[in-house]
């Protein structure tokens, strides 16, 4: 089932640009995460997916097919809500059965089918309660039931993770991964948590502003982003961002020079990953002095926010610094492997 | 609480219960006086009962019938008010249109022209029609009152009803004319239930439209107790005994349902 946005533009009635012009194209079996901040278009992409909304120009296609016009019952396609949007007036039992009922399943498969998917996310014993007798982890199983018990081809998943807390956050997602394993269909999955989206996407795509700025794996998205936008989403803390000026080889931001070899002149971006810094004892032949501002410890690691004039940065190191505080002078490396550089305009990833 | 706010608590429930009950009390006795008891001076509490007023009224004046017109017209405006009001309450609830806010005002004014502005040109239009003194011409009166109110508290409840169930039902395969039908009014059940039972009161009470548009086959209890009011007097006995008639079903059904009722109409105060 290869799923297709071609040229996807959404107008909202009072005239916010949702999305501007998405194209994106995935296939059977994926878990797709659209990751983004609030406002990136993110959730009016799967909605349009869904059919809930209409596109304002553009189409979208599965297995070439164009379902723009389809509704939402035409798609094959499920979706579980970020509030659950269960039916409070029918058991879990029925909110479960329902899909199957509307599609007139024989009564000995319904059955079937619902015991199966509700052993599998383990509520059978909440089967026949209400869902105002639910706790939120137990509704928002029976969500993910109800979206995948007619193992429809896609299932669409807007933010279904955010109003669990956090651990029960952490045990549904493994849950989710799990489950995407076990059922082998495509998942798309939405979110603004970039830590979710990394531990869930086989690929992410990564929206801002109504634009995707980045379709990719986890791992590329993460060693390579395409843009500044997208380095500093994901990874935490942010990659170190730093605008400067390249001179003759010499990347300059006021009292912070690092020789960068064959870069063209004029105004760029350097980035840096928090874990890419490489503390120092001694000044060495390639380390930069800073200045420690604060010492933040997150064992077992220890976050080191250091500045040098204007130029401020954080490393993350596996030391313990002891006593060391606010004042000390801290040698880092900036290693040339792991450095990346942005267009100071653009804001894309230079070569 | 304390003690003594708890005695003052009962107090003002007493008295308001007294404010209340006192001129139904009132009503039920007299149906049980003969005529020199109903119009003695000073009111009479311990007296001799009769029960000629009711077989007086019912039997020998044919009130019977009114009883079955009542009900009639009640459960006939009630359904009718329902069947255009609930659908258009939820086209305002989670449809845009142009206007939608003005149109849904209209319904409102439709309740600002007092009552009796409205009635002549409405015998006039019935009587264009031929159907004047028949039920269907109070069930149509009453209907144009009770859709307002339809509409109004209607859209309320369904707007209280997330729009994801809307959502979560065409995924699952309804249409969306579907998910009105099979959700939403499952779901406001209990405000739909309130609401039935308002337009029947309200139209059960009802007496002025009833009493201009039918005046004899169609009539309506309400409108037989001026019939009552003889020229050698009014005969209040039996005045009263088809008061206790009109209102001894809408006091047992309120009971009945009492607890749906309140739950209907607190339905979109209280917040989960």
């Amino acid at each position: 089932m290869a799923v297709e946005f071609r040229a996807v533009r959404k107008v909202f009635a009072d005239g916010t640009v949702a999305l501007e012009g998405l194209d994106l194209a995935f296939g059977t079996g994926e878990f797709i995460v659209l990751l983004g901040p609030s406002g990136s278009g993110k959730t009016t992409a799967c909605r349009l997916l869904a059919g809930l909304e209409e596109p304002t120009s553009g189409t979208l296609w599965v297995d070439g097919r164009d379902i723009t016009g389809l509704p939402p019952r035409q798609r094959g396609m499920s979706m579980v809500f970020q509030n659950y949007a269960l039916y409070a007036h029918k058991t879990v039992y029925e909110n479960i059965a329902y899909p199957l009922r509307i599609r007139k399943a024989p009564r000995a498969e319904i059955d079937r089918m619902v015991r199966a998917i509700a052993a599998m996310l383990q509520i059978e014993i909440q089967l026949d309660r209400r869902p105002r007798q639910l706790s939120g982890g137990q509704a928002q199983r029976v969500a993910v039931a109800r979206a995948l018990v007619w193992q429809p081809e896609i299932c669409l998943m807007d933010e279904p993770l955010s109003n669990l807390d956090a651990l029960l956050r952490l045990q549904t997602r493994t849950e989710l991964k799990r489950l995407h394993g076990e059922l082998r269909r495509t998942f798309v999955f939405v979110t603004h948590d970039q830590e979710e989206a990394m531990t869930l996407g086989t690929r992410i795509a990564v929206l801002n502003e109504g634009r995707l700025v980045q379709f990719d794996t986890p791992r590329r998205i993460y060693r390579e982003p395409a843009s500044r936008f997208v380095a500093e989403f994901i990874g935490r803390p942010a990659m170190n961002t730093i605008d400067g000026v390249v001179a003759q080889g010499v990347f300059r931001a006021g009292a912070f020079a690092l020789p960068v070899g064959a870069l063209a002149d004029g105004p760029v971006v350097l980035g840096i990953r928090p874990e890419a810094l490489v503390l120092r004892e001694q000044p060495t032949e390639h380390s930069i002095a800073f200045e420690l501002d604060v010492v933040e410890l997150v064992e077992p690691e220890t976050l080191l926010f250091v500045k040098k004039g204007d130029v401020a940065m954080v490393a993350r190191v596996m030391r313990d610094m002891g006593e060391r505080g606010a004042g000390a002078t801290v040698h880092l490396e900036l290693p040339q492997q792991h450095r990346h550089f942005f267009a100071a305009t653009t804001g894309e990833r230079l070569p | 609480m304390s003690r003594a706010w708890r005695g003052v608590a009962w107090a003002a429930i007493l008295v308001v219960l007294v404010v209340a009950l006192t001129p139904y009390l009132w009503i039920v006795l007299t149906s049980f006086k003969t005529r020199l008891d109903a119009l003695a001076a000073v009111p009479v509490w311990a007296f001799q009962p009769t029960f000629e007023h009711y077989p007086a009224v019912f039997l020998d004046k044919g009130y019977l019938p009114l009883v079955g017109n009542s009900v009639l017209v009640a459960v006939a405006t009630t359904a009718l008010s329902l069947l255009v009001g609930v659908p258009a309450a939820y086209v305002f609830a989670r449809r845009d249109f142009a206007a939608k806010e003005d149109l849904f005002f209209f319904f409102l004014t439709t309740r600002m022209a007092p009552p009796i502005s409205v009635v002549v040109p409405m015998f006039l239009l019935f009587t264009v029609l031929g159907i004047t003194d028949t039920p269907l011409a109070v069930v149509l009166a009453h209907s144009t009152f009770n859709l307002s109110l339809v509409v109004w508290v209607m859209r309320g409840f369904f707007a209280e009803i997330p729009r994801e169930i809307d959502e979560a039902g065409m995924m699952d395969g309804l249409t969306r004319a579907g998910t009105f039908v099979r959700l939403l009014i499952p779901l406001a059940a209990p405000g739909l239930a309130a609401t039935a039972i308002l337009c029947f009161v309200l139209s059960w009470n009802e007496f002025l439209y009833a009493f201009v548009l039918v005046a004899f086959e169609g009539r309506t209890l309400t409108v037989g107790i001026p019939g009552l009011v003889t020229p050698h007097g009014t005969l209040w006995g039996q005045v009263a005994a088809v008061a206790v008639v009109a209102t001894l079903p809408i006091v047992v059904f309120t009971f009945l349902v009492q607890k749906h009722l309140v739950r209907g109409l607190t339905f979109g105060a209280i917040k989960a």
